[in-house]
């Protein structure tokens, strides 16, 4: 069983939460020409990589708050955590 | 109009499980608690109000994990700018109304969507850690938690440390899946429904 510090609850069970995929996606900006070609890899288009990667996870079950977590895919072993709203250098 | 309790259909009261030659204290009670008012309170994105400033009955609202109460009334946290108000008093309403700014506050009326049981005994912790993955032997008296019991989403209040009172609250929807939940955890120890 993983467990992931949430910024909010402390340490906590991964099944109180959900995965909410990529963290590094930017949306692109308001009022602003857009291409077909932009807006589809805001969509779909996902890097999968092996290693270090941040993510956001929702506590569902807990605090209800979006959250980033700083992950390895590979050993699945936590680095960090970090509220939503914090600014995280990858 | 008659309002039916969540648990009405499953809550059999009487003695259960492994209770012979046990006294009261070593099994577990298991009760519904009924007819209490509940409010959620959230504290608007733009306000940039001092939640210090304000009170429910003389009670602050609590920080992180916390619960303030009295005999009547407790504000548990349950996440951040978001608590439940849970009261028998039917003053409530017309307190809530009178002490929280509604250009502040987000305030919803949950009285009637939530099933509440509250279970008590020295085995409490024991029935509870079968299905929660929280290490209760951090967790003390006037302490909330958000989490899940068996996959239901559930809201815990440490009431009381001595005896251990816990009530335990979920969606109503949920209420006779928890309660089964809870009743089978807590065979093992013997428990009195009452």
């Amino acid at each position: 069983m993983l467990y992931i510090k949430c910024p909010y609850c402390g340490y906590r069970s991964q099944n109180e939460f959900a995965y909410g995929g990529d963290a590094t996606i930017k949306r692109p900006e308001l009022n602003k020409e857009v291409t077909d070609k932009e807006w589809d890899n805001f969509v779909y288009l996902r890097k999968s990589p092996r290693g270090k990667h941040l993510e956001l996870w929702h506590h569902v079950s807990g605090c209800r708050q979006w959250i980033k977590v700083l992950r390895d895919t590979n050993t699945h072993e936590i680095f960090n955590t970090y509220k939503s709203e914090d600014k995280v250098e990858t | 109009m008659t309002s039916i309790s969540p648990l009405n259909n499953v809550h059999d009261l009487g003695s259960f499980g492994n209770f012979e030659g046990k006294n009261s204290n070593e099994i577990i009670t298991i009760k519904e608690l009924k007819n209490f008012k509940i409010f959620q309170v959230v504290k608007y994105k733009t306000s940039k109000t001092n939640i210090k400033e304000y009170k429910i009955f003389d009670l602050n609202f609590p920080d992180d994990l916390k619960v303030s109460g009295n005999n009547d009334t407790r504000i548990l946290w349950i996440g951040p700018n978001n608590w439940f108000l849970f009261s028998s008093s039917e003053k409530l309403s017309e307190e809530t109304r009178k002490n929280l700014p509604n250009n502040e506050f987000a305030i919803t009326d949950l009285s009637h969507s939530k099933a509440i049981i509250e279970l008590s005994g020295k085995n409490l912790k024991e029935v509870l850690k079968k299905g929660c993955p929280i290490n209760f032997n951090e967790l003390n008296k006037n302490q909330s938690i958000n989490s899940i019991f068996n996959g239901i989403a559930i809201t815990l209040d440490f009431v009381n440390d001595q005896p251990a009172t816990v009530r335990v609250m979920s969606l109503r929807s949920f209420g006779e899946s928890l309660y089964h939940s809870v009743t089978d955890a807590s065979l093992e120890f013997g428990y009195k429904a009452i």
